[in-house]
């Protein structure tokens, strides 16, 4: 086999991957948000920062305006904490009060608000329908 | 009939380990009445898959609600159609279906290979075996899993979920399903291959129509999860880069990969070991799809309950997968070195073993961000604008190596000839600017590199396309007759045509839908003559009506004409579809215009009683095209799957006794 060709591939190949994984790196450091409690993010280190968060939807909160979707979810560990959502995408078919929820996006502690770029339900195409009669409340 | 489920799955397990002993037996002794044995296990392992299919089925058809499975996934109110179509929709029935088509795909490999008992296919089937095992093992041991549990009395049908009520939704877990089993074949022989150590390209050829087969049913159920999102699912769109979409992208990435390497390593004995890795890592990425929809361990919109035996058997399914394959292939390093080299920069040699690493890598920091960085880093998250940074300049170089590889020639390129080659794609570019100017996309800069590169890359496939036919027609004959045998003439030609030309499409769909989208949400009052606009279209409510709708629901209509800058230009009627037992579901309109979509839906459920509607209109740019060209790709991979002429497959046969077994 020729060296130098080789050589070069190798060197080539180490490049692309090293370029590749750095950028991953950085772009998920950057970006990547912060799972945490919503009772958690009045602690004051997630100002401003992306974070993740889940929590059952409030549903006396739900208001919709030409923002979008506001509402507030409550802490699901226990703690009586809530934080006020903001979401203008579209609302997944299951939302509706009391379903827990996942939000993803930029936490501001000035009213305590974050501004979702994602929602995702728990399990709405859960490949089942809606619970039984007998369990819902 | 319950029991009668429960048997043959049982049976089904045993006889596909059975039929692995025998194969395994007879590949390591090189004994042929084993290897028939071990087939014989394999039709046993077929046929009891079948009844416990059968039954499963029968029970759906006959609305019989004694069984656990069915009575939570079907009511009375459901047509024929959707309840074949429930079998599927959940997770036993998902696995009863794809251990059926596995005992399929099994079946065809073990019936065409009775008579010639080749070493290498006896163990490729036992590794498919091995594969059937764990998945009837699945049903066997847990109770999850188990489509044949026993209702408890007086158990109400709970009903098809609303939203799966859609053809796009009846046929996408399915050809997933098939898709994954496809590309399981070469996973099989590639393992196989390497526990005798042949590395000539006998595994290859026996298992490329599977992998082409796999690409095209997993392009396919890509495409239709994304047109059912699209217009059922109302998650804002076609793609949210959510785990369980991640992860079936993930292996049609490698699976793309794989495909290239496997015709270099067919053609010229290149690429040798990456197409043994890639075989791997797609079938491992299938798995870890399966791990991450199955086990709740990452939290997705689609993922199904959280279990504790399934994690279990998947879990280490995963682990010894992945450990054995790194094994046997260290320990097979020099049995599959290659014969030939990528000699120069500026060829297609090098191009695509740049198109191996790109889809690698790509597929890998995919899987990384979706199911690594949730487990070892729980305090992290990954959103869709992270992954929409990472694809969207991936994509784009993507397209580039579309547009360059028909330019250069194999091996090494003339530079003269490239000069001359590159005159039409510059020419198409330069002709697209115009149409991407017009359509206003100057906003996002980096949005129009990109299209202009779709404009370049279309010029490429014309190009590659016009060069075939110029060869095929000699110098004394008419570029019409040459058109003609180009696209005759070599299969995976005309496939790499058709499936290029599709991507290219893709790309730019994906580009034009996602960087100029424009949204909306008002808040209507209901009353005749109130509007909403956005960018020149103008909606005017004109009334509402409730119907009876399929499946014994109620809809409820709300309609609405549409202007586009003062001129009428049709009526749309976002609706809501109550079920009876399943509840209320939105549904969404869709207004085709040559160049974008208009989709309306309202946000919220409404009814006759409701003032207000929350309506959402939303304007996807080009999005046609992603259908268009998703068409596009499963057509040529269907091209280069169609049987080849008689003469070629002689000419093949004739070769093939030549290549001797190498020794263990």
């Amino acid at each position: 086999m020729n060296k130098r060709s080789r050589t070069r591939l190798l060197v080539a190949t180490g490049v692309i991957v090293a370029v590749f994984i750095v950028g991953v790196v950085v772009l998920v450091q950057r970006q990547g948000a912060y799972y945490s409690q919503v009772s958690e993010l009045t602690a004051g280190q997630y100002d401003g920062k992306n974070v993740k968060v889940g929590g059952r939807v409030i549903g006396e909160t739900i208001q919709r305006d030409a923002e979008g979707v506001h509402f507030a979810i409550q802490d699901l560990t226990g703690q009586q904490a809530t934080v006020n959502v903001l979401y203008s995408g579209q609302m997944p078919n299951t939302f509706e009060p009391g379903v827990d929820v996942v939000v993803i996006g930029r936490y501001a502690a000035d009213g305590t608000l974050i501004t979702a770029e994602q929602l995702q339900t728990k399990c709405p195409s859960k490949y089942e329908g809606k619970a039984s009669p007998a369990s819902t409340q | 009939m319950i029991v009668l489920g429960q048997l043959s799955l049982t049976f089904a397990f045993i006889f596909a380990l059975a039929s692995a002993a025998f194969l395994f037996m007879g590949l390591r002794w090189d004994r042929k009445d084993f290897q028939r044995n071990g087939y014989y296990a394999v039709y046993g392992f077929f046929l009891t898959t079948v009844i416990a299919a059968a039954v499963l089925l029968q029970a759906f058809l006959k609305k019989d609600f004694s069984f656990a499975y069915v009575a939570s996934h079907s009511d009375a109110t459901l047509s024929t159609f959707y309840r074949v179509a429930s079998f599927w929709a959940g997770q036993e029935g998902s696995f009863l279906f794809w251990l059926l088509v596995l005992a399929i795909a099994i079946i065809v490999i073990a019936v065409i290979d009775l008579n010639r008992l080749e070493r290498l296919t006896g163990g490729a089937v036992a590794v498919l075996a091995v594969i059937s095992a764990v998945f009837a093992a699945l049903m066997v041991f847990d109770t999850g899993s188990n489509p044949f549990l026993r209702a408890e009395a007086g158990t109400m049908p709970f009903g098809l979920n609303p939203l799966l009520l859609h053809p796009g939704m009846v046929f996408h877990p399915p050809t997933l399903f098939i898709g994954y089993v496809g590309l399981a074949v070469p996973f099989a022989f590639a393992v196989s291959a390497l526990l005798i150590g042949r590395g000539d390209k006998l595994w290859v050829r026996r298992s490329q129509k599977w992998a082409v087969f796999g690409w095209l049913f997993l392009s396919l159920g890509i495409g239709l999860g994304a047109w059912w999102a699209y217009v059922v699912l109302s998650f804002g769109g076609y793609w949210a880069w959510d785990p369980v979409e991640n992860t079936s992208l993930v292996p049609w990435l490698t699976a793309t990969a794989l495909l290239h390497s496997f015709t270099l390593y067919k053609a010229r004995g290149l690429f040798k070991r990456w197409s043994l890795g890639l075989a791997v890592l797609t079938f491992w990425f299938t798995i870890l799809a399966t791990w991450t929809t199955r086990t709740g361990l990452i939290s997705s919109v689609h993922a199904f309950g959280r279990n504790q035996v399934l994690i279990w058997i998947l879990s280490s399914f995963l682990v010894v997968t992945a450990v054995g394959s790194i094994g046997l292939i260290v320990w097979r390093w020099r049995a599959f070195e290659s014969h030939d080299e990528v000699e120069s920069w500026l060829s297609r040699d090098f191009l695509y073993y740049v198109t191996n690493l790109l889809f690698t890598l790509f597929a890998v920091a995919v899987a990384f961000a979706t199911v690594a960085v949730p487990l070892l880093f729980p305090d992290r998250a990954v959103g869709p604008s992270t992954y929409d940074v990472i694809a969207r300049p991936l994509g784009v170089v993507v397209l580039a190596m579309i547009a360059v590889c028909p330019l250069l020639a194999w091996r090494k390129t003339d530079g003269a000839r490239l000069r001359r080659t590159l005159i039409l794609p510059t020419v198409t570019m330069l002709l697209s600017a115009p149409l991407w100017l017009y359509l206003g996309f100057q906003s996002t800069i980096w949005g129009f590199i990109g299209l202009l590169v779709c404009g370049f890359a279309f010029g490429a496939v014309i190009q590659f396309v016009l060069r075939s036919a110029r060869r095929a027609a000699g110098p004394d004959r008419s570029l019409w007759s040459g058109l003609g045998r180009a696209f005759t003439g070599s299969r995976p030609r005309t496939a790499a045509y058709i499936v290029h030309l599709g991507m290219v499409l893709v790309v730019a769909g994906l580009l034009g839908s996602s960087l100029y989208k424009v949204e909306q949400s008002t808040i209507l009052q209901v009353k005749e003559g109130e509007t909403a606009s956005i960018n020149g279209y103008t909606l005017t409510y004109r009334g509402m009506t409730e119907s009876a709708g399929e499946q014994s629901s109620t809809r409820a209509v709300a309609t609405f004409d549409v202007s586009k800058d003062g001129t009428s230009i049709g009526t749309v009627g976002p609706h809501t579809d109550v079920y009876p037992v399943s509840g209320a579901a939105v549904r969404a309109v869709i207004l085709g215009r040559p160049f974008e979509d208009l989709f309306v839906v309202t946000d919220e459920p409404f009814d006759a009683t409701s003032k207000t509607i929350a309506l959402r209109i939303v304007i996807f740019p080009l999005i046609r095209w992603v259908w268009i060209g998703s068409i596009l790709l499963c057509v040529g991979a269907a091209v280069s799957l169609w049987p080849r002429r008689q003469r070629q497959e002689q000419e093949t046969r004739a070769v093939e006794p030549a290549e001797a077994d190498a020794t263990v």
